[in-house]
């Protein structure tokens, strides 16, 4: 699937991870902060379907408009933008009737998108909240970078492997549309029993044996799939290892290229701004865990990972 | 051969090809333990992701270490050698490094400058954890008779890439000190 540019340079960011309550809301407005604080325009986005929350985070209302009146009564996106009082930052909500219902359609997304461009911002991060609905999925595989975090425990871990996967296979799919073969993705997968599939991996194996230029699409796309993963709550300088594990696990079991940009210590100052409403990048933006963010963020603008060995 | 070659295993370790030798020691050590035990990472797929699979993963991570391992000696060597005519060229310039005496302590100091756990170090040299503790402590009275302390020194000071001659020459002629001390006492 393509990905959509922008002629000025504005990235799209998509956070996600698959389980609720890792983080993903807090970091999003950290990562904008930080943006925002080096003079970059910025516009978050929140499509949570379990409650979009990022105004809180920020220490704001929520915004009276979302992208609902977008979807449904074709107000322009930006009168949808509101200001969140940090400098060079916005914020357009969504809400549950939006992005979360099937009845919004690939190509109504796509035409957000396109809106979503012509804001002329240079950052646009979107927090798609927890979960790996389809539409999730959709909006995160349409990132120019797709990041997920995941927290040193093992239900996060597996919902996030579940997020990826799921990902991976729609774009799979998608791509094999485009050059016309879907019904032989779409057929295995079916009667996958027949075949002896029981997994993504299996049938990828599958489809690359049985058909050598499907085999030369899909090796195509699996290494054009990149994602960047941040672990939260890390609280043991062993827990920093779960990062490079699944790193790893990704690759040597799905062939998939991600990349540990860093992570963030577990810290109550964390909740405690999230509870005072208040930003936590500008009221302790000399913490520890400000200096975690500041760190990936920078990992993530130069695509870098994060060096594992202390010098 | 230079580091071009080897190219293959420094993925397979997923590493730069750039990588120093401790990351490289530390990389085997951290996907040698992800994929020989179960672990939060690990379980959640473990049904798809099978035993055959992961042996085969380790077979591979064996042999890269294996092969990274005989481009760091060659590499060693050559380097040896540029000391060695270095050092003759400008005196004692070469030998601050052989200033450091070995104690527990400055093994351990060594050891944590280098990002390396002692269960990685357990991991690598088959001793156990608690020993190694013990070593870095200078519990010299819970250790084990000198033939096989000697042996350990060593191993942990080749798995920290120092020189085993020498943090075993130190090591030792501290414990002998303790050793007259008790003896005295007696």
């Amino acid at each position: 699937m393509e990905k959509l540019r922008d002629e000025k340079g504005g990235k799209i960011w998509a956070i996600g991870g698959g389980k609720g309550g890792t983080g993903k809301t807090f970091i999003v407005s950290s990562i904008g902060t930080y943006l925002a604080k080096n003079r970059k325009r910025v516009v978050l986005i929140d499509v949570d379907i379990g409650g979009a929350n990022l105004h809180s985070f920020l220490g704001i209302s929520r915004p009276k408009k979302s992208l609902t009146n977008f979807f449904d009564m074709g107000t322009p996106l930006k009168d949808l933008v509101v200001k969140t009082g940090i400098g060079n930052m916005s914020l357009i909500t969504g809400d549950i009737h939006s992005l979360a219902s099937d009845s919004i359609i690939f190509t109504q997304k796509l035409k957000l998108f396109r809106h979503i461009m012509k804001l002329n911002r240079q950052y646009v991060i979107i927090d798609l909240g927890g979960g790996s609905h389809n539409n999730t999925i959709d909006t995160f595989l349409m990132a120019d970078k797709m990041i997920a975090v995941v927290e040193p425990e093992i239900i996060a871990v597996e919902n996030m492997y579940h997020f990826i996967k799921n990902a991976l296979f729609r774009k799979l799919r998608m791509s094999l549309k485009e050059y016309g073969f879907k019904e032989i993705i779409d057929h295995m997968w079916e009667k996958r029993e027949r075949y002896k599939i029981k997994n993504l991996r299996e049938l990828i194996g599958c489809l690359k044996d049985s058909f050598s230029y499907v085999g030369d699409i899909l090796d195509r796309e699996i290494s054009g799939f990149k994602i960047y993963i941040i672990l939260n709550k890390v609280r043991s300088s062993q827990d920093i290892f779960i990062g490079s594990s699944i790193k790893s696990i990704l690759l040597k079991y799905l062939g998939i290229n991600a990349k540990f940009v860093g992570y963030i210590e577990y810290d109550d100052s964390i909740w405690r701004s999230v509870r005072e409403r208040r930003p936590f990048m500008l009221t302790y933006s000399l913490s520890r865990s400000a200096k975690e963010i500041e760190a990936f963020t920078e990992n993530l603008i130069q695509g870098k990972e994060m060096r594992l060995m202390r010098s | 051969m230079s580091r071009k070659d080897y190219k293959k295993y420094f993925e397979i370790l997923e590493l730069d090809p750039d990588a120093s030798t401790l990351e490289i020691k530390s990389a085997y050590l951290r996907l040698r333990k992800l994929y020989s035990t179960d672990s939060i990472v690990i379980s959640p797929i473990a049904d798809e992701f099978s035993k055959k699979n992961r042996r085969d993963i380790l077979q591979q991570v064996d042999e890269s270490y294996a092969k990274l391992m005989v481009l760091l000696r060659n590499e060693h060597s050559k380097s040896r050698y540029r000391q060695k005519s270095l050092a003759s060229d400008k005196g004692h310039m070469g030998e601050k490094a052989d200033e450091t005496t070995f104690s527990g302590q400055a093994l351990r100091q060594i050891r944590k400058n280098l990002g390396i756990h002692l269960y990685e170090v357990a991991l690598d040299t088959k001793i156990r954890i608690e020993m190694l503790n013990k070593i870095e402590l200078e519990k010299f009275d819970s250790l084990p008779p000198e033939v096989y302390l000697k042996g350990h020194i060593s191993n942990y000071a080749r798995c920290l890439s120092l020189n085993p001659e020498k943090v075993t020459d130190d090591y030792m002629e501290r414990y002998r000190v303790w050793k007259d001390e008790v003896k005295d006492k007696v």
